[in-house]
């Protein structure tokens, strides 16, 4: 489970999240929706320990994310809004191994599990590609392939569809939720898109740094959303 | 827009440099830029342009591209010998001089990046840096932040001209001073806010200056035999 117990957290030009405390539970699928600049991405960065809350705590499976990020880290996989800067290594084989060759496996271990990643996703045909090459679904599912590798007991995907057309936007959310039915690995879908809603258990809706609402889909009201600016 | 995205860049092939051990390319590189200041007369600029040749041959290039893509340098080096053509004629020798060795830099250059993996060239780094550990100095963070700017060259390239389009689409006029500056910062911006999201994702990945590499390098018969290739090249030329 993911906890975040009365955090806060501040840029120079002010306090971006404001006294947030939630649960998100395994294997659950949880959308935080909000408009822009209401500090969703901010919020999902603190799960993966990017950042640290200013004050308040964020504990991932019991672990205290200021006090060890790294094994924190380890069960939280993110796949970036521009997942076109997420891709370190020059091919796809070789950048789905920068993520286990920091968690010390050995090449062999790491060639495997590139291989069976690969197949997963139905990309074995780009493991070659020169990442630079590829389409943009094509660099996302790269990235996806990346996080997947390492195994991660929850995967924060940061508005996964803003930057891909109709077909490769179907097919990223198929996937992702193949992945939490099949593999049974919580999401945290980051959105400003209300179609995204109907893929998730939960929802989250942030507001100025605020969660004005933290629940099941189904009491999701429209006054919420209007008030969080995302319906006229 | 294509030849911007793969210049530079490792092209996986199965070639006779791609099996190279990564350290020992870096190591060849190094000698062979050395060595191309050391070079004269007309028989050793042969032997070193023909062994350059051999470089890139074994190395399964595509030639039509390259040329394509050297066009920037040939304006440079077009440029150079006509300075030297203007202001210091009984020079030109000098000038074609440097021009080759330049071209000569570029392509030895182009052949490793072309032929290594960035995994590769990190490992190769790390190992060669490894003593720097004893002046507290990480060889990790070197291998990564050289390789990773290899890395986004193309992607700087994509970005300039986008932004390059954008500008001239509102009219900017670039023999204006005041439109490159603006051009600059917005470039750097991007620059910036790439390398911040790119940390971001190395970070959420688990990137940690101390892990331990764990790649094994063994050099194998291909390797001996560039480094006798090599050592009769040196021979040769001194």
């Amino acid at each position: 489970m993911i906890e975040a117990k009365n955090i806060n957290f501040r840029y120079e030009e002010g306090l971006i999240l404001r006294n947030i405390s939630l649960k998100i539970k395994d294997g659950s699928f949880t959308a935080i929706i909000g408009a822009n600049g209401s500090g969703k991405t901010t919020l999902a960065k603190h799960f993966n320990a990017i950042l640290a809350p200013y004050s308040g705590s964020i504990y991932v499976d019991g672990i205290d994310t200021k006090k060890n990020e790294l094994n924190a880290r380890k069960n939280v996989g993110f796949v970036f809004q521009n997942f076109e800067d997420q891709l370190v290594y020059s091919t796809v084989e070789e950048d789905i191994g920068f993520g286990l060759e920091n968690m010390g496996f050995c090449q062999d271990d790491i060639k495997y599990a590139a291989n069976q990643i690969l197949n997963k996703l139905n990309i074995a045909n780009l493991a070659k590609r020169n990442v630079n090459m590829l389409s943009l679904g094509q660099k996302q599912l790269a990235a996806l392939a990346g996080v997947l590798a390492m195994k991660p007991k929850y995967i924060i995907f940061d508005e996964p569809t803003t930057m891909l057309d109709a077909k490769n936007k179907k097919s990223i959310m198929e996937i992702i939720k193949e992945l939490n039915k099949k593999e049974k690995i919580g999401i945290i879908l980051v959105t400003n898109v209300l179609d995204d809603l109907k893929y998730a258990d939960n929802v989250i809706v942030l507001k100025n740094g605020e969660v004005i609402f933290d629940g099941k889909k189904m009491n999701l009201s429209k006054k919420m959303l209007k008030q969080a600016g995302l319906y006229d | 827009m294509i030849n911007r995205l793969t210049f530079g860049q490792f092209i996986g092939k199965n070639s006779f440099i791609h099996s190279l051990d990564a350290r020992l390319k870096l190591i060849c590189v190094i000698f062979l830029s050395i060595l191309i200041f050391l070079v004269h007369d007309i028989k050793k600029i042969i032997i070193f342009s023909i062994f350059t040749l051999i470089i890139m041959l074994a190395s399964k290039i595509d030639f039509k591209s390259l040329i394509k893509n050297l066009r920037p340098f040939y304006f440079t080096s077009i440029f150079i010998l006509i300075m030297y053509l203007l202001f210091s004629r009984s020079e030109l020798g000098m000038g074609i001089l440097a021009v080759w060795r330049f071209l000569m830099l570029v392509l030895i250059s182009l052949a490793f990046t072309f032929t290594t993996r960035i995994s590769d060239i990190i490992s190769a780094i790390e190992n060669l840096a490894g003593p720097l550990k004893f002046f507290g100095i990480k060889p990790r963070n070197i291998a990564t932040m050289i390789s990773i700017a290899i890395r986004f060259v193309p992607s700087m390239f994509i970005a300039m001209e986008k932004t390059r389009e954008a500008m001239i689409s509102r009219l900017a006029d670039f023999k204006k001073i005041g439109h490159i500056k603006l051009f600059m910062v917005v470039m750097l911006e991007k620059m910036i806010k790439s390398a911040s999201n790119l940390s971001d994702a190395m970070q959420s990945r688990l990137y940690n200056e101390n892990t331990e590499n764990k790649r094994v390098m063994k050099l194998k018969a291909n390797d001996y035999l560039s480094i006798a290739a090599v050592a009769i090249l040196i021979m040769a030329i001194y």
